[in-house]
């Protein structure tokens, strides 16, 4: 396999979507809504709700002594909910990009008929797919990054501001980050998955985000203390994923017809 | 043994064809071809739904047959990619990427070649320049019109320097002046010994090739014959057009040899039935003496009554 193939494949993928306003503005401009909108709001409700919500949610979420310190109720209110409610919420995005970024790539090519042109290289079906999923999967991961760090710098800007504490990072903060990446995969390897059936990009992003709907659960599951983000819970979600990674994965590369894209 | 396979292969040809079936669900796109392509240019023609296109891809193994074979030097196209290296496919749409700059396209597509950076800039130059589009190389392609894009896509087929050279529609959307810089790439490259095949629709492009000609109809095979062979063969029975350069008059027209109808009474363009070339030069010359001037003898209505 010639890896300088992929490459090549990917650069192309990835500069056709940064120069496309239509596919890298909403791509880019969301994530930085949240990073920048989220943390305000966070802060807000924090300093203006946060202890009478604090008694509510801890009593049934976490054995946290509630203090009567006004402004320890409310930097315990903002770690509780820039960690596990939005937390989850900001795991939506890798799914998020890596749909839009692999359908664009792999059904994007279908659609713009290109793909005649690209497969009629010597190019082979693993260095292809292979650059497809680094075109995918590398955007998303920095992206992913870049507006986790935003988010943290912020939310410890304000913190820190009026609470004189630092909230971020904890552990469960770097465990979602940590499993950015492997949804990531999971979603590239769905819309690789689907591209076979589908005519058009926007079929193969409707199915592949449906992969946020489980995602959403858990801001859910940690208020009503059904299922608090801990270290292990995490984890084990981790090792699920790395195995439906590999999954997926295989059955993508299996199912793969380049005619089908044509 | 080098010696045994390379004279196999002239026998053979380099494009072998032997039962090739294609289907596409219940439509049967190629049924039951074969063929044997060897060096110098072979056109492929046909009505719509003819299975030209198909026929091409598979060639070029975009598509895997249902059943029988396609050999590319004695290689499956689909199941071995190094078959392409030598081979290039110049698709009936444009297929470069519209967000990427001409020069992105052509770069992008020789790196997959494996050619070096610098050799990617002087032959896309090149080209470019040989079909006037070298003005364009840093334009975004959505940018182009399509005659341009198709002359960046033939560019871009050419570039890898192909042995074999599958063209679908390469005229298509191109000026006069552009077409005639194409055709005489695809005569030259004949020339020095390679394999084009090249589908056409345009009946009108046929005899500027002295080339093998093949009709497809319903996925098969109906005629492998010579351009010349298929003209002179056609020429029975045959109604060609004859354009004037100004009106004559109906007299003159009406006793011209073979005549059908004019587009006038005193027509610019007439209609002549034929049994033989002989027919024709009969007709010119009772133009020509009569003081007529011939701009152009048109043979395509009857083709495409052939192709019907």
């Amino acid at each position: 396999m010639n890896v300088g193939n992929s490459f090549a494949i990917a650069v192309k993928d990835m500069r056709e979507v940064f120069t496309s306003i239509s596919i890298a503005g909403p791509m880019l401009g969301v994530p930085l809504f949240f990073a920048l909108f989220l943390p305000l709001l966070t802060f807000y409700v924090s300093e203006h709700a946060a202890p009478a919500l604090a008694s509510k949610i801890f009593s049934i979420a976490l054995p946290v002594a509630i203090s009567s310190s006004k402004s320890l109720n409310s930097a315990s209110f903002m770690g509780f909910f820039s960690i596990y409610v939005l937390g989850p919420i900001f795991l939506t995005m890798p799914i998020l990009t890596a749909s839009v970024i692999a359908a664009d790539s792999f059904i994007g090519e279908k659609e713009r008929k290109t793909a005649e042109a690209l497969f009629s290289t010597p190019v082979k079906n693993s260095e292809l797919l292979l650059g497809k999923i680094m075109a995918s999967l590398i955007p998303t991961i920095l992206l992913t990054l870049g507006v986790f760090a935003l988010y943290g710098v912020i939310t410890n800007l304000l913190s820190y501001s009026s609470f004189g504490v630092y909230l971020l990072p904890t552990v469960p903060w770097l465990l979602l980050l940590f499993i950015s990446p492997f949804l990531a995969v999971v979603t590239i390897g769905v819309v690789v998955i689907v591209s076979s059936h589908v005519r058009g990009t926007k079929e193969a992003q409707q199915i592949s985000t449906l992969l946020v709907l489980p995602i959403l659960i858990l801001p859910f599951a940690s208020i009503t203390g059904f299922a608090m983000l801990t270290t292990r819970l995490l984890l084990y979600i981790a090792l699920f994923l790395a195995i439906a990674d590999i999954a997926v994965v295989y059955i993508s590369v299996k199912t793969f017809n380049k005619e089908s894209i044509i | 043994m080098k010696f045994l396979t390379a004279s196999l292969r002239m026998v053979m040809g380099i494009i072998e064809i032997k039962n090739l079936v294609k289907r596409f669900g219940k439509v049967i796109a190629v049924d039951n071809a074969s063929a044997s392509f060897g060096k110098g240019i072979s056109i492929i023609t046909g009505p719509n739904g003819a299975g030209k296109s198909t026929l091409l891809r598979c060639i070029d193994g975009l598509y895997k047959p249902n059943s029988g074979k396609v050999q590319v030097d004695g290689a499956d196209p689909y199941m071995d990619e190094s078959s392409r290296r030598t081979m290039s496919l110049l698709t009936d749409n444009y297929a470069l990427y519209d967000n990427l700059t001409v020069m992105q396209n052509l770069e992008f597509f020789g790196r997959l070649y494996k050619i070096p950076r610098q050799e990617i800039t002087r032959r896309a130059t090149r080209l470019l320049r040989s079909l006037d589009a070298a003005q364009f190389s840093e334009a975004k392609v959505y940018t182009l019109s399509r005659g341009t894009k198709q002359k960046v896509a033939f560019c871009r087929a050419l570039l890898c320097n192909p042995r074999i050279l599958l063209l679908d529609e390469p005229t298509a959307f191109l000026d006069p002046k552009a077409s005639t810089e194409v055709r005489k790439l695809i005569e030259g490259m004949a020339s020095e010994g390679r394999t084009i095949i090249f589908v056409t629709q345009k009946v009108d492009e046929i005899p500027r090739f002295n080339a093998r000609l093949i009709f497809l109809k319903n996925g098969r095979i109906v005629k492998d014959t010579t351009t010349y062979a298929f003209y002179r063969s056609m020429a029975n029975g045959a109604i060609v057009e004859v354009r004037l350069a100004s009106p004559i008059g109906g007299k003159v027209a009406s006793s011209t040899p073979g005549f059908i109808r004019g587009n006038s009474p005193n027509p610019t363009s007439i209609s002549v039935k034929i049994h033989s070339y002989r027919d024709i030069n009969r007709a010119v010359a009772h133009l020509l003496k009569s003081g007529a001037y011939i701009v152009g003898i048109d043979y395509t209505e009857s083709v495409v009554e052939k192709f019907s």
